[in-house]
């Protein structure tokens, strides 16, 4: 269980404590705007994009092929990008910042 | 494990090159059969344009349709404002109220089919389940279904050899005259009362949206769900499995839009002379996106030609790429979904009774694209409505 936090495009700061799952999970499950995790998590879809701070990034971790093929042809991406989908919200990231992208 | 019922025809193709050449309607045409190759093509439509009004559907559909479909066959920039148009009606299927309806209706077809002693899945289950969806989704009245559903699996091309298109034309031209006197809150009245650019729709343009709104999402949710029953009764561990644990239902289910693949391809014209993969393409020629191809290459999916509910990463592109992909997604998920789930919940088993394979029989090769018809039994479960 951890602590993440969706910044949506309006600025406004979403908290979920004691989370569990994808941040796409996550995300869905809590109504995040702009998530939308239509292919319900497994890279067929991009509607679950988010920007890592920078800080983060180092425990984040690197996307993998399938994600990161599908990262390259989207517009708006760049090396902050990763798919919410792919993104497991372990002990380690307790206290994650990610901004949403719009859909 | 059965042995699978899909054999890819583009293997060998595919090892070759990422292009086939091929024809249709006696042109040739570069088919593009590689994953990456109709990927990075379907975001590219400078060089292989949709402003190809009767060509983007293969074969070619002049015999069929007198208006140019919207927003299919055009281009960015303008493809955007076309897009938005619709998009509000597209996005209903994201609504919790909107998915328990489509599972009340599934749920309903499958209580009448365990009152059967068999059921055609195609005709009885599939064409009733794909029109009356539709309704909710252009938020039309149910009862309109009766008429959609006699023009067939395909409004176009039935195997009944009998093309619906001019009945469908004349059928939705009196909504739009009908939505113009009095209008409502349905996709037509929408499309009438919509402005694009500040200037209204002209008749052909709303036309040419109806069309693909029928046309469109009914032979490929229609397959879609008859190959999910044919699967279903050759691989009854994944009814279990998804028993077991209901999360396999949406991992199944893309899946399932991967490996029927019920959008064989669609074309794109090249505007000038340009080279495909070391393939000439004169102007004014086509190039297939082959989305069927591309979802069982075996670069991008392991063992492509066994159906794997658990299978994840899975980029299919099933419902194409890019700024024209599929806008009925959402609808087509939310009734695979449905389905996968009230079969868990009230199916224990399927027995195929008889089928017949629908072939794509083309220049250079033959695809099995689901079902002309499929006659099964169905058990029902312990947990069923009807045995509670």
């Amino acid at each position: 269980m951890a602590k993440v936090t969706f910044v949506t495009t309006d600025g406004t700061e979403v908290s979920i404590s004691d989370a569990n799952g994808s941040l796409m999970e996550i995300a869905t499950a809590n109504g995040v705007d702009e998530i939308e995790g239509a292919c319900g998590g497994v890279c067929a879809c991009c509607t679950c994009h988010v920007k890592i701070r920078p800080e983060w990034l180092g425990k984040v971790g690197k996307a993998e092929e399938a994600e990161q093929d599908m990262l390259d042809e989207e517009d708006g991406t760049d090396e902050r990008s990763r798919l919410g989908c792919q993104v497991e919200l372990t002990d380690d990231l307790d206290g994650l910042v990610v901004d949403v992208v719009p859909l | 494990m059965p042995e699978c019922p899909y054999r890819d025809p583009f293997k060998e193709a595919r090892r070759k090159s990422p292009v086939l050449e091929t024809e249709f309607d006696g042109e040739p045409v570069a088919m593009l059969v590689g994953h990456k190759a109709v990927r990075t093509a379907a975001r590219d439509h400078a060089t292989f344009s949709s402003d190809a009004p009767f060509r983007v559907p293969i074969p070619r559909e002049e015999d069929v349709r007198t208006v140019r479909q919207y927003p299919l066959e055009v281009d960015p920039p303008v493809h955007a404002e076309y897009r938005r148009l619709i998009d509000p009606f597209f996005r209903r299927p994201l609504e919790p109220a909107y998915v328990q309806r489509i599972e009340n209706l599934i749920e309903e077809l499958l209580v009448d089919a365990l009152k059967r002693d068999s059921i055609e899945i195609v005709r009885q289950f599939a064409i009733p389940l794909q029109s009356r969806a539709l309704t909710y989704l252009l938020n039309m009245p149910e009862s309109e279904a009766e008429i959609w559903i006699t023009w067939g699996t395909h409004v176009f091309r039935d195997e009944s050899g009998v093309s619906k298109g001019a009945e469908m034309e004349a059928y939705t031209n009196s909504l739009f005259d009908q939505a113009e006197s009095d209008p409502g809150d349905d996709f037509f009245s929408a499309l009438v009362k919509a402005r694009f650019d500040g200037r209204p729709l002209t008749r052909e343009e709303m036309q040419g949206y109806a069309n693909i709104a029928f046309a469109g999402g009914r032979d490929t949710i229609i397959n879609s769900v008859a190959t999910a029953f044919g699967l279903l009764a050759d691989q009854p561990s994944a009814l279990i499995a998804m028993r077991a644990n209901p999360k396999l239902i949406i991992t199944a289910s893309e899946e399932l839009f991967r490996f029927a693949s019920p959008v064989t391809h669609l074309a794109r014209i090249c505007p000038v002379d340009t080279s495909v993969h070391g393939v000439d393409v004169p102007a004014g020629n086509l190039v297939s996106l082959n989305w069927a191809a591309a979802n069982f290459d075996d670069s991008v999916f392991d063992d492509p030609e066994q159906f794997q509910i658990d299978r994840k990463p899975n980029p299919h592109i099933a419902f194409g790429k890019g700024v024209h992909n599929c806008p009925g997604a959402a609808h087509a998920r939310v009734i695979i979904r449905g389905l996968f789930k009230k079969l868990t919940e009230m199916i224990s088993a399927i027995t195929i009774v008889s089928e017949r394979r629908k072939v794509e029989k083309e220049a250079d090769y033959e695809r099995v694209n689901a079902y002309h018809e499929l006659t099964v039994k169905l058990e029902s479960s312990a947990s069923s409505p009807d045995c509670k």
